[in-house]
């Protein structure tokens, strides 16, 4: 009995070292190898199923991986090991691209896909907020300018949404968010917090340090609390709590519109058309960065190039509009498809 | 006549044999009397062993053993000859020793954390403490039956089959049902189990269980058998079979028993050595401790008075 | 005076079964009490329990129907050429055969309104049809395709129809078709097989587990076959055959420490030592499994001490007293008796396994992947992933989805300690 016991597991580790012989055979990839933002990330993947189920290639495999730890990965190296494709969130920043250089990835095109609206929302059994990004700094940021004047910062005092703005009702301040690890979280800063900061002269001639703790710093009494990285979780809490808020990227909006509605930021509502304008101010354009090198190496590659850059992809009755993605302006849409086509890469950063 | 035996602090030397031979017969006597008219036995004070601890082409010799329990000197200096096809027996109060001098003898107290052992100990002149000795022959050769009754969690079958199978004596399946059935029939236990041979061992009635321990260590045919109060647990009809099996099996080999019994260790010992807080106090032929002890702690205990 | 004394000692002085008798109520109070903790903290935990299972079945239930339309599919050989019939375009006949049905419907909106009503799938499953059979080619077939997720929340009552219409993921115009359809009696619930067969999809009603449990499966695979022998035989060996020194004493602490480092760690090291230094690639079960056997190794390891101390030093012995070798001791008396708690701690181990995340992230097994895994080194995810993926999906369908999900995971748990008890009962029964 124990004899036999031996044998068997003597076999069963015989097969799985010989499986792992087969890792070191497998050197070459026969399906896209795609990472980064969380954000990208739903609108991504329906396109590498579309693409998987229409075509002979295989799907691509997309991970979620946030947009900083994309680029860590996919500006580690050329060859099968790396990914060919990584999404984000925002622009490669000049050292990410530097070290994509450093690591002889030298050859990187860009594809703007369209735009992320980010909302703040609340439940249909409350009014819609009109708000301005300046009311949404002094309600959540941890240190706020003296409400008596001077050019001082003092702890946010305000503890309802009247006491920041008359015109805003008298609810406690009760704002369900993302976590400083989330890419929401970084644009919702950059595009809301940062912007309202500057509108004060003084603030804004602080040192950059200075600058990013004011500006940055989100209050940590309460009346800001995260939610994690969830943002369904978000909505039904809203849902049960028609006094709170709740900030997330507009394809829950769009998803539930049935039940939580986007505050008016500025004068304008987070609406599909709004966002495409630019009127809505709180959207930020998304990426996804394609390694030239493993273009023709990896199988399909040009194939899912093309399908995410075709009208009914992209376009404004394309799919990925259905899903919440905001498409770009006819041009813009006309200039990437070209890049695309024509593979141009980054050269600089600054070129835009 | 009062004999004192081996100086305390004696070092350990290897093949002294000769000069212990020598040693044992040095007078050095510090009798005190005792009683008024008996005769004069050696003083409670007084550890030394008393008595002849060697014998005539031992089987097994012992030579100044120190036995210590961490920091608990369990045996002190005790040495002692095991002589063939004879049956010493190792009696004294509990806690004096008798089971860890026993163990030692086919170093069982090697498993025992934190035990450690000076002193020669020889199976046939050979010094079974040599580090190139191993244990496994030893045991096969000098068998134990513990004092708790052991028996594995297997069948009453398995447990005395275990032995001969793992030392390769079994030929075919009928000769290894042999070496059971005869084991079993030994140890007196045969009729109450033959109908039951693949229940669990450990279903057994504590007196079973001991029987069954002592079969499995027959089963093997080990030359010296060390047994630990083989009979604490038996009826006077089981305990004759024992006491029988051991008659019958001192014509070939050695063994040594430890009981609690004085009538049992009067009936089936040649030789009786008394143990006493860790110190061999008296060794001898077995009427004479009984009848003649020399050493007060000895008459003590057999008479009753030990406490 | 002094009679009196001793009087009243005579008084105080108490038989002893008084003094028991006196304190008895006490004592069974006190075990009363005790027993009262007991049973609530029990009823507590069954509590909770059922609240938990309550909200996830209440939840998840629903995801095991799925809304199917009926269409009368003409399989129209303008659409459908026969020389590239893998590559003709399906979704066009879907579409046509909807304007079919409801020929009053004009103008491009109205339309890409229509088309919304079914699934992207359903040109999947027209494709297949057509492969398997070119044969039905010209021919007039009705077909039950799934609805799109919306529909199928609607049918399924998650929608509230009161809302203003652009506030809903339905138009009225839609609403009105499904009403329609409903009284033709051509939208239906049925048994939604493609949750336990599909891999992941971002279409709800064609997403699925069987990805995500094949990946978990190969990657426990990995797992035992790796932390069992080896935290057996590194137990056996610290245990049974190790000297007891400062290094043992080391070791030993070290193992516990282990076992309570977050679990994340472990996937740095994975990333660290497999991908980056042995060069395995991502996603793939194999190293899936082999960071949570370092996970579960500790577990186990400390399991398997625990069970073989547990093992009366009589039985060792008894074995060593018959001639048995210290290998043979362990094999034939130690291990057998020990085998139960280690199955135990195994499983134990096995299930946390089952259910981590954290580690996998690091190594890219927190993907979306939709081809069902072949190998060990097919891209792959795990149960949790996939309920944590879709727990994270915009897509409403995908609630419901996820609680699904959860129930399976929590079948394959049941399953496993329901396999940890029998095996365990089958081991014992051998004493
Ligand atoms: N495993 C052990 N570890 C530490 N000390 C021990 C151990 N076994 C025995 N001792 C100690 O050694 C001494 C002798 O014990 P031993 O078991 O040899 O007595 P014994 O003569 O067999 O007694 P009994 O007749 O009760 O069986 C005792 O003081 C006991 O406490
Ligand atoms: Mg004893």
């Amino acid at each position: 009995m124990v004899r036999k016991t031996v044998l068997l597991v003597a076999a069963l580790v015989f097969v799985f070292v010989a499986s792992t012989g087969v890792v070191n055979a497998q050197s070459a990839r026969d399906y896209i190898n795609i990472v980064g933002s969380s954000t990208v990330y739903p609108f991504a993947t329906v396109v590498a199923e579309q693409f998987g189920k229409t075509t002979r290639f295989k799907t691509p495999k997309i991970e979620s991986t946030g947009s900083g730890g994309g680029f860590k990965l996919f500006c580690a190296g050329v060859g099968v090991e790396y990914p060919d494709i990584t999404n984000a969130s925002r622009r490669i920043k000049e050292s990410e691209f530097e070290k994509c250089r450093q690591n002889g990835v030298n050859e990187i095109v860009e594809v703007k896909i369209g735009y992320d609206g980010i909302v703040l929302a609340n439940s249909k059994k409350a009014k819609p907020m009109k708000i301005s990004r300046k009311d949404i700094f002094l309600a959540l940021a941890k240190n706020v300018p003296d409400p008596k004047g001077g050019e001082r910062l003092v702890g946010n005092p305000y503890r309802t949404w009247k006491d920041v703005n008359r015109s805003l009702p008298n609810i406690k301040i009760e704002v369900l968010g993302p976590p400083p690890t989330s890419g929401t979280r970084d644009a919702f800063v950059e595009l809301v917090m940062e912007e309202a900061a500057k509108s004060y002269p003084w603030i804004k001639t602080m040192d950059k340090k200075a600058f990013k703790e004011v500006a940055h710093t989100i209050r940590e009494d309460g009346a800001y609390i995260e939610a994690g990285e969830n943002d369904n979780l978000i909505v039904q809490k809203l849902d049960a709590n028609p006094k709170a808020f709740g900030i997330f990227g507009f394809s829950f909006l769009d998803q539930n519109g049935d039940r939580i509605q986007g505050s008016f930021v500025d004068g304008v509502q987070p609406t599909f058309e709004a966002i495409a304008s630019g009127e809505y101010p709180v959207s930020r354009p998304l990426f996804f960065y394609v390694k030239k090198a493993h273009i023709g190496v990896i199988p399909g590659m040009e194939g899912y190039l093309n399908e995410f850059t075709s009208e009914k992809t992209w376009g404004p009755e394309g799919y990925l509009a259905d899903k919440g993605l905001i498409p770009m302006p006819d041009a813009e849409r006309m200039k990437y498809r070209a890049d695309v086509s024509k593979l141009r890469v980054l050269t600089a950063l600054n070129n835009q | 006549m009062v004999f004192a035996l081996l100086p305390k602090k004696s070092p350990n030397r290897d093949g002294g044999e000769v000069e212990i031979e020598k040693d044992l017969r040095v007078e050095d006597m510090e009798a005190t009397p005792s009683g008024q008219d008996g005769p004069v036995l050696v003083s409670r004070e007084n550890r030394q062993t008393v008595g002849v601890g060697t014998v005539e082409n031992p089987r097994m010799t012992c030579r100044n053993v120190d036995i210590y329990y961490g920091d608990n000197h369990a045996i002190k200096n005790v040495s002692l000859d095991i002589g063939r096809n004879e049956v010493i027996a190792m009696i004294g109060p509990s806690g004096c020793g008798k089971s860890t001098f026993l163990r030692c003898l086919n170093r069982m107290n090697d498993t025992i954390e934190g035990c450690r052992i000076t002193g020669e100990i020889t199976l046939d002149g050979i010094n079974i403490y040599d580090p190139k000795i191993d244990v496994v022959p030893l045991r096969a050769q000098v068998g134990m039956v513990f004092q708790k009754p052991n028996p594995f969690p297997k069948s009453i079958y398995d447990n005395i089959a275990y032995g001969p199978k793992i030392h390769g004596l079994k030929g075919s399946k009928s000769a290894l049902d042999e070496i059971v059935e005869t084991s079993l029939k030994k140890a007196g236990l045969w009729n109450e189990v033959k109908d039951r041979l693949d229940k669990p061992g450990t279903g057994l009635s504590g007196g079973q269980q001991q029987r069954l321990c002592i079969a499995r260590t027959i089963a093997v045919n080990p030359e010296v058998i060390l047994m630990d109060e083989p009979c604490s647990a038996l009826d006077p009809i089981a305990t004759a079979v024992i006491e029988d099996l051991i008659d019958e099996l001192r014509e070939q080999y050695t063994i040594v028993i430890v009981t609690h019994s004085m009538q049992q260790a009067s009936r089936v010992s040649q030789r009786t050595a008394y143990f006493h807080l860790g110190d061999l106090i008296e060794i001898g032929p077995t009427e004479v401790i009984f009848t003649n002890p020399r050493h007060e702690l000895t008459q003590d205990y057999i008479t009753g008075r030990f406490g | 005076m002094n009679k009196d004394d001793s009087k009243a000692n005579k008084k105080v002085e108490k038989r002893t079964i008084d003094i028991v008798h006196q304190g008895l109520a006490k004592r069974y109070r006190a075990e009363g009490r005790f027993k009262f903790y007991g049973l609530a903290a029990i009823v507590m935990s069954l509590l909770c329990l059922a609240i938990l299972f309550i909200s996830i079945v209440g939840n998840g239930y629903k995801a095991f129907r799925q809304t199917y339309v009926e269409l009368e599919v003409f399989f129209d050989p303008a659409i459908l050429d026969h020389e590239n019939l893998s590559a003709a375009n399906y979704s066009g006949l879907v579409k046509s055969t909807l304007r079919k049905m409801f020929p009053e419907v004009k103008g491009r909106s109205e339309k890409r309104e229509l088309y919304k009503l079914v699934s992207p799938g359903a040109a999947f499953q027209l494709r297949k049809m057509v492969l398997k059979d070119p044969e039905i080619i010209g021919r007039s077939i009705s077909v039950w395709v799934p609805a799109d997720d919306d529909v199928d929340m609607l049918i399924k009552g998650y929608f509230s129809t009161d809302a203003a219409e652009n506030a809903r993921r339905l138009s009225d115009k839609q609403l009105a078709w499904i009403e329609q359809l409903r009284e033709q009696g051509k939208v239906k619930k049925k048994f939604n097989t493609t949750f336990f067969t599909a891999g992941d999809s971002r279409e709800p009603e064609l997403a699925g587990i069987w990805g995500a449990a094949v990946g978990s499966f190969f990657a426990l695979l990995v797992t035992l076959l790796l932390s069992f022998p080896i935290g057996v035989a590194a137990a056996v060996y610290l245990e049974e055959f190790a000297p007891k020194n400062r290094w043992t004493d080391l070791i030993e602490v070290n193992i516990n420490n282990l076992a309570a480092v977050p679990s994340i760690v472990f996937g740095l090291l994975g990333l660290a030592v497999f991908l980056n230094f042995f060069g395995f690639p991502r996603s793939a079960p194999l190293v899936g499994g082999m960071v949570l056997s370092l996970m579960t190794l500790p577990i186990i390891i400390i399991a398997s001490r625990a069970a073989l101390q547990s093992v009366p030093p009589s039985i060792r012995e008894g074995a060593l007293g018959v001639g048995a070798s210290k290998m043979q001791m362990v094999v034939h008396h130690v291990l057998p008796l020990a085998l139960p708690g280690m199955l135990t701690g195994t499983i134990i181990g096995m299930a946390r396994a089952l259910g981590e995340t954290a580690p996998l992230l690091m190594i890219g097994m927190v993907a979306f992947i939709v081809d069902i895994p072949r190998g060990f080194t097919d891209p792959a995810t795990v149960l949790p992933v996939q309920i944590y993926l879709w727990a994270d999906s915009p897509e409403r369908a995908f609630v419901e989805r996820t609680s699904a999900a959860i129930m399976v995971l929590l079948a394959f748990l049941m399953l496993m300690n329901a396999a940890a008890i029998v095996l365990r009962k089958k081991f014992e029964k051998r004493w």
